[in-house]
């Protein structure tokens, strides 16, 4: 569920002067800096990297094939061989909390880098050039943010047929709008400064204008935004998972997962609801908590105004 | 004032019209056959050419997309809004008979999230980083991060385990039966109540944090006023304008998050419809539900702006 952000403008960053340090070394002693500002957001992001790590490596941590059914170990709870149990027909409950990541993270990141780009470099151009265009993008903007996402993805998801891309495509076109929304405001804003005044004076051409001069402002904003909705997009994929429309099965995914517990008797075994709904917590609750300290991290003035 | 809410409803009426194209865009235009939806894809191939022409008909599907959307247009402003694939109750009779009981957990579940989130963001800002603060804060956080539909099914299945309890399965109206109705409509709406309540406590915190700072608290204070009547008289209301806009939206989401979540606990409330429609892949069902939430979200938001515009007279007089 994403809630609107109140709509700041952020604080536009005066143009860095040229360090001769390389990129790597700036980006880590980013990093350090974050790391001793805020402990507490990094030690989050380590667990993200983590489960991140995890889905990669799911083949060789997995004890078992997530897809193999074990018949004379049908509905276990956790005990030695099998330590989160195993379902109904036998399969281990572990080895595919552990490959449930990969379609999670997948279907996250795939979404939130196409939705949230597609609508950021919307958002771009109808904040630049203004007028018309600008006009009736703002209204598609509004229409589509008149559902709650969750509907939305799920009468999409349902048209376009299950699927992995399909969910994809789904969750995207829900994040659009927010990206829309959040960098047209940027680019207001920037758009008025003088050195893009100077830009104009010189006769830059508009895609120059945008690429060289507006993108660079908008990069912070497009960093909060989109580590902010990948929480949400993971919960999306999971709800879309238990109402059926998501990744179709035998794909091992937590939504999926939890939906099987419900067919696997009168009373769901506790091993199947906890583990799935745990991992999503988990993941999500990271993801946020790593969200808010980039946000911080990026966006001084917000951080006043909620820490105090 | 009046001005503001024409204008107000004037653009609604132009979203609603959006949104209707977006659902018929969605639903009926994007790839997706709606026979391969009825008769499942293996009973879609062995159709004929001209059963698949007979049928498409039948459902006024071979009709050009314009008049097709005009008959959808007709059908909702006759009420009907359509009928299912699969039942012979229309649309309209489903949503009478099922939407109360996911209003009421709608609204329960918003007075909830008032009742808990206000409190705790007053404790919490009151005292700002101290270990109370931080505990709720963190709780909040957490909450935020749960997916409902699985507390849903916790609570579920603690309840079974431990006192052998079940929700009663089939619907109860408020009135004809109003415990058995409480016990179904309880549960989704603590479940949807706390995630609110999250949202809210967040925002009551930061807003009141604020707000606690400008110059008219203080002079309240130094008026001699104590702590809790400066709270209570001077910066809760100001701070709570933010809340009313958070919560409208919030009323708007838990209308979507009440599908998994009624599916978890098997209440037959609208969002088990919605659940049920999606899984028989009934297109005719969705699109009007789809088109009916997204209405209601509409109005929700319209009467959220008119709310803060009245409470307001800063925006009033913009």
């Amino acid at each position: 569920m994403t809630i609107a952000e109140p709509e700041v403008l952020y604080p536009i960053e005066e143009v860095p002067p040229k360090i001769e340090a390389s990129r790597w070394r700036r980006f880590a002693g980013a990093l350090k800096t974050f790391a001793r500002r805020s402990p507490f957001s990094a030690f989050w992001g380590c667990v993200a990297a983590g489960i991140l790590l995890v889905a990669i490596a799911a083949p060789v941590l997995a004890p078992y094939e997530p897809l193999k059914s074990d018949f004379r170990h049908m509905t276990k709870p956790p005990e030695a061989p099998h330590y989160f149990g195993t379902d109904q027909i036998g399969r281990d409950t572990l080895s595919r909390v552990i490959y449930g990541s990969r379609a999670s993270l997948a279907v996250a990141i795939g979404a939130v880098l196409f939705g949230t780009t597609l609508g950021a470099v919307w958002g771009l151009a109808s904040g630049y050039f203004g007028g018309r265009f600008d006009l009736i993008s703002q209204r598609i903007i509004e229409f589509l943010q008149s559902f709650p996402d969750l509907i939305l993805a799920m009468a999409i998801a349902m048209a376009l047929g299950a699927g992995f891309g399909t969910v994809i495509v789904a969750i995207a076109i829900t994040r659009i709008p927010f990206g829309g929304r959040v960098i047209r405001a940027v680019v207001l804003s920037v758009k008025e400064m003088s050195y893009v005044e100077a830009a104009r004076g010189l006769g830059a051409s508009h895609l120059r204008m945008m690429a060289r001069h507006i993108l660079p402002q908008c990069i912070a904003p497009y960093l909060i935004l989109a580590t902010a909705h990948l929480g949400v997009a993971i919960v999306i994929e999971a709800s879309l998972g238990f109402l059926g429309v998501g990744i179709p099965p035998p794909t091992p995914t937590w939504g999926n997962m939890l939906a099987d517990s419900l067919n696997a008797g009168l009373v769901p075994p506790w091993w199947l609801v906890l583990f799935p709904g745990c991992a999503i917590t988990i993941t999500v609750l990271a993801f946020n908590l790593l969200g808010d300290g980039i946000r911080d991290f990026l966006d001084p003035r917000l951080r006043s105004a909620i820490r105090q | 004032m009046y001005s503001y809410i024409v204008r107000r409803l004037g653009f609604g009426a132009l979203t609603v019209i959006g949104v209707s194209l977006i659902v018929f865009m969605v639903l009926r235009i994007l790839p997706g056959d709606p026979l391969v939806a009825i008769f499942g894809p293996e009973g879609f191939t062995k159709l004929s050419e001209a059963d698949r022409a007979g049928y498409m008909a039948q459902l006024g599907l071979s009709d050009p997309l314009v008049v097709q959307y005009l008959h959808w247009m007709r059908d909702i402003a006759e009420g009907s809004l359509g009928r299912s694939f699969f039942r012979s109750e229309s649309v309209a009779e489903m949503v009478s008979r099922r939407g109360p009981l996911t209003a009421e957990i709608a609204l329960i579940s918003v007075v909830l999230s008032w009742l808990v989130g206000i409190p705790v963001a007053i404790v919490s800002a009151l005292r700002p980083n101290t270990l109370g603060d931080n505990i709720s804060r963190f709780i909040s956080i957490l909450f935020l991060a749960v997916p409902g539909f699985w507390l849903g099914m916790l609570i579920v299945l603690a309840s079974l385990f431990w006192f052998g309890y079940r929700a009663p399965l089939a619907g109860a109206s408020l009135l004809e039966n109003p415990w058995a109705n409480l016990q179904i409509v309880i549960g989704p709406a603590v479940v949807l109540g706390m995630g609110q309540a999250a949202y809210i406590a967040r925002m009551a915190r930061s807003s009141l944090l604020e707000v606690i700072r400008e110059d008219y608290v203080r002079t309240a204070r130094a008026k001699g006023l104590n702590g809790r009547m400066v709270v209570r008289l001077h910066a809760l209301p100001n701070a709570l304008l933010p809340v009313i806009t958070l919560s409208g939206i919030l009323l708007g989401f838990v209308l979507a998050g009440s599908i998994p979540v009624e599916r978890a606990f098997g209440t037959p409330g609208l969002g088990y419809a919605m659940f049920t429609a999606v899984s028989e892949r009934d297109v005719f069902v969705m699109q009007n539900l789809v088109f009916l939430y997204a209405c209601v979200f509409v109005v929700l938001n319209i009467l959220v702006d008119v709310t803060i515009a009245w409470v307001d007279p800063r925006i009033r007089y913009r």
